[in-house]
């Protein structure tokens, strides 16, 4: 087999440039006993061949090229690294009322705190960090639990917009003023240029008489030309830093989650968002009790992922466990499944909770991709991690059994092709 | 009786139209009516329901055995034998149940419609435990739209430190929930306060189990400070029936008396002024309308029947005050409580007064009062038969679980059996938990009775409504089934009465 080398892209140099992974430039194959693919399912006896931080192959019994490094780990079973999109780790929690679709939770972050080795340790490879607040507090920072700075971290800047919606018309107001103001800027906007149109045709009425070549110009802002004092282009006002989130999650450039509590919580955001062909994922943070499954098939048409943590919920008003997971799983919603609190320990047992609602009834390979390549579509990167394919960076987690068994040991952790966690030797 | 003389007459006016529908022993039309069904007839597909075979309770006088409700988009189409019931039409089997009207609760606590929500999941309530007693248990309000997002991480690396006090917190935290009680804790504070001064359909939960525990008690209609609100379960459009029509008014202290009866002297003596300029303009067109400056506009709105002054005031005393105040400046009073009201029953009934009052009250007489006084089982009864429309609602306006049970509103029909048992007749008592609350909060035109016209509310029971035995089996709101005892948990389990036997 052939080193495949043109997918490498500047992107990468770029990218290898800061990280200078052990095998930087070099290939690694690594033949495990099993591959949670994600994916493509599972693969039995799979070869994974990494290079440059990315995975280049995933094939069943793959022949390896002489010369490429092999580490071969028959007992080993490895799925994709863990995609904890929805957290706070290493940071305060807070829920203050606020209306600042503009923050980032960029600015909170702090790349000495010890809080990534923690995350890297218990196999988290990427992380979506939200500000904290409610109502509209900012948006949130996708990012590689690993670097000096925040630049070597971040991998997307804006991964979503918070947005947390409960039944009640203050919060329901303060929603729909955010896309108001949107439309009164793309009002102003409008107006503003048909005000420079106009003004525009004076002159040109003016002038015609003394220039006649002169040149029509239409919109383009990028048309830089002037001929006069006056710019022959049309500048659009700034909107607002608080319009611009709203603006773009209208343009579909960014998609918000919007935290909820309860079924008639959705009910009402739909009522606040009939007007908006956005796109939106759900949080439901879990409570003793939920109703959710009363919209499950609503969320399911309208294509929401949901964002839970891996647990049973009573019955409102009984002691009837339901796995929520699992119910809206089945009407068709894809679940992202991150752990039960932001501490040592739920990061640890993240993958053993799952297990468990798995065993409650939550479909395995629809929890493996809640906790990787449906988080990573959250976070906007399921083009690029979240699940062992050709061309995904090599993230990877190795264990020594099947990853939602409890007893199963996490062997190493690879973050773009570095191992970052566990001992090994080819 | 007089809205029942304007209806009969709208009747004959379309009583060919009516006819040509079917032969209906009874049908009573709106004067919408004819409007409606113009605009009805452009709807492409029409959502038909029909009730057959049950015995119904119009709540109008009339009792129909084994006659049918048809319903038309929710709206009460046709009552009667032998109707016509299109192919289309969902149709509920009441044969062997008793039918009546969706019942009216004319308070309820904002918990019915707004739902409250649950408390965080159980291991993180345990983990909070070391936090404070009340504390993380899962019942603490929230304050403001807040949610509770994941802890912060030096608070649980701290909680896993204790690791080995889980077990004790565990047991500590599920006894101190079985001490207090899991539903006991009134979040209705909590949610008033979020939604204060808002909009209640923004605030309503189609889903929550309280909504659908009052649904069970047959409770269709609810009064809330803020306005009045359906029923409906999974949707929360079109919830919201009318504004606050009840305008509580303080009458304790002499000075609230004093500035009370300042304002509607101000209101009567502007509406006399208005009545006269109404009269002289028709000869001088350059009179002046008189200034409304300084005058009262909720009293106004009271004198004019707009809103309806209500009063919680339980004493003789204060009642005769109040039914004198009323007569005198010529508004009908609605007495909240009115305890003592059967003492004074012919007083309240001259000034034209309405009563909303709980049988089961029990209130010791002062001792040292020659005259009759304190509570009476007869309060209801009395009332009644001196004129007074009685509305009747349970201690509690909320649905409570905890301690004494079956004086929470999923009692309302108790609360009216205790009436009865004072003497009210039975009419009477079904009238207290249906119609006359209905018109007291201004929406007796769509609920209240099972009219032609009307929305489509109804309950199906297993026995008399009034029976501590029965059960309401379904409830219907505008033409759609929203609760059924045997498909929900909560009391599935207890078998049905025997049916309806011919009384």
């Amino acid at each position: 087999m052939v080193l495949n080398l043109k997918h490498m892209s500047i992107a990468i140099a770029a990218l290898l440039a800061i990280q200078v992974p052990v095998l930087a430039g070099d290939a690694l194959a690594i033949r495990v006993g099993r591959a949670e693919t994600i994916a493509n399912g599972t693969v039995e006896h799979a070869v994974i061949l990494v290079e440059n931080g990315r995975i280049t192959m995933v094939e069943q019994d793959l022949p390896i090229e002489r010369g490429i490094p092999i580490l071969d780990r028959p007992e080993w079973t490895a799925m994709p690294g863990l995609v904890l999109a929805y957290t706070r780790a290493g940071l305060g929690g807070g829920s203050a009322s606020m209306f600042e679709p503009q923050r980032s939770a960029a600015k909170e972050l702090y790349p000495a705190s010890s809080i990534w080795e923690t995350l890297r340790e218990s196999g988290i490879t990427t992380v979506g960090l939200f500000p904290t607040g409610t109502g509209v507090p900012g948006q949130a920072v996708a990012l590689r639990p690993m670097g000096k700075t925040p630049a070597e971290m971040i991998l997307s800047e804006s991964a979503f917009l918070k947005v947390t919606l409960t039944s009640d018309a203050s919060a329901k107001k303060r929603l729909r003023d955010g896309f108001e103001e949107a439309d009164e800027h793309v009002e102003k906007e409008q107006k503003a240029r048909e005000k420079w149109e106009k003004d525009q045709e004076k002159k040109k009425k003016k002038k015609s008489s003394k220039k006649k070549d002169d040149d029509e110009k239409d919109d383009d802002k990028d048309d830089k030309e002037e001929k006069d004092d006056e710019p022959k282009v049309f500048v659009a006002p700034e909107p607002d830093e608080k319009v611009t989130p709203f603006l773009r999650w209208r343009a579909g450039e960014l998609h918000a989650v919007i935290a909820i509590r309860k079924a008639a919580d959705y009910l009402h955001l739909l009522d606040v968002l009939s007007d908006e062909d956005v796109k939106f994922d759900l949080r439901l943070p879990m409570r003793s009790e939920t109703d959710i499954y009363e919209v499950a098939d609503k969320i399911a048409e309208q294509g929401c992922r949901v964002v839970l943590e891996p647990r049973t919920a009573w019955h409102p008003g009984s002691r009837q466990d339901r796995n929520v997971a699992r119910e809206l799983s089945e009407a068709g919603v894809e679940v992202v499944l991150i752990p039960q609190y932001d501490s040592t320990s739920s990061f640890e047992r993240w993958l053993s909770d799952v297990g468990f609602i798995v065993k409650m009834g939550l479909d395995r390979e629809a929890a493996l991709r809640g906790v990787t390549l449906a988080a990573a579509g959250m976070l906007g990167l399921g083009d690029r991690l979240g699940s062992i394919e050709a061309g995904k960076d090599a993230n990877l987690l190795f264990f020594d059994g099947d990853p939602l068994e409890p007893t199963s040991n996490l062997e190493a952790v690879m973050l773009e092709g570095e191992f970052v966690s566990g001992e090994v030797d080819l | 009786m007089r809205k029942v003389k304007r209806r009969a007459l709208v009747m004959s006016a379309f009583f060919t139209a009516v006819v040509a529908a079917g032969v209906p022993a009874f049908s009573f039309d709106e004067d919408e009516e004819g409007e409606e069904s113009e605009e009805e007839e452009d709807d492409d597909s029409p959502a038909w329901f029909a009730v057959t075979g049950g015995d119904v309770y119009t709540g109008v006088g009339g009792l129909l055995r084994g006659a049918t409700v048809l319903a038309k988009n929710g709206v009460i189409k046709e009552i009667g034998y032998d109707l016509y019931i299109p192919e289309d039409a969902e149709v509920l089997d009441a044969s062997g149940r008793r039918v009546y009207p969706g019942l009216v609760a004319i308070d309820a606590s904002t918990r019915v419609v707004e739902g409250t929500v649950p408390g965080p999941a159980r291991e993180e309530a345990v983990e909070l435990e070391g936090d404070g007693h009340d504390h993380g248990l899962g019942f603490e309000p929230e304050a403001g739209p807040e949610l509770p997002y994941q802890l912060d991480q030096e608070l649980f690396d701290e909680a896993d430190d204790h690791a080995l006090d889980h077990d004790e917190q565990l047991v500590a935290a599920f006894e101190a929930v079985r001490e207090s009680g899991y539903e006991s804790l009134d979040l209705d504070a909590a949610a008033g306060f979020v939604g204060a001064g808002n909009d209640l359909g923004d605030e309503f939960d189609p889903f929550n189990y309280n909504l659908v525990l009052t649904l069970s008690a047959g409770i269709t209609t609810v009064g809330q400070s803020k306005g009045v609100v359906k029923l409906k379960r999974y949707q929360i459009e079109d919830v919201v029936m009318a504004d606050r029509k009840l305008i509580s008014l303080s009458w304790s202290t002499g000075r609230a008396k004093e500035s009370l009866r300042d304002k509607f002297k101000g209101a009567a003596r502007y509406v006399r002024a208005y009545r006269a300029w109404e009269e002289e303009k028709k000869q001088n067109k350059d009179l002046p309308e008189p200034s409304r400056k300084g005058v009262d506009s909720t009293a106004l709105k009271i004198l004019s029947g707009e809103v309806l002054a209500r009063f919680s005031n339980t004493g003789r005393n204060d009642l005769l005050e109040i039914a004198r105040l009323a007569q005198t400046y010529g508004f009908r009073p609605v007495f909240d409580g009115c305890i003592e009201g059967w003492t004074v029953a012919s007083e309240l009934g001259r000034a034209g007064a309405s009563a909303i009052v709980t049988p089961r009250t029990r209130t010791a007489k002062d001792e040292r009062l020659q005259r009759e006084a304190g509570s009476s089982i007869e309060n209801a009864a009395l009332l009644y038969e001196h004129g007074v429309q009685v509305a009747i609602i349970p201690g509690d306006k909320t649905i409570d679980l905890m301690g004494l049970a079956g004086r929470d509103l999923m009692h309302l029909p108790i609360e009216a059996a205790f009436a009865v048992r004072g003497g009210l007749p039975q009419d009477a008592a079904i009238a207290g938990i249906t119609s006359v609350p209905a018109r007291l909060l201004g929406v007796d035109h769509r609920v209240g009775t099972l009219e032609v016209g009307k929305d489509c509310d109804l309950i199906l029971t297993d026995g008399d409504l009034l029976h501590y035995e029965t059960f309401v089996q379904v409830t219907v709101v505008e033409g759609k089934v929203v609760y059924e005892k045997d498909k929900e948990p909560y009391w599935s389990h207890i078998p049905d009465l025997a049916p309806a036997k011919a009384e």
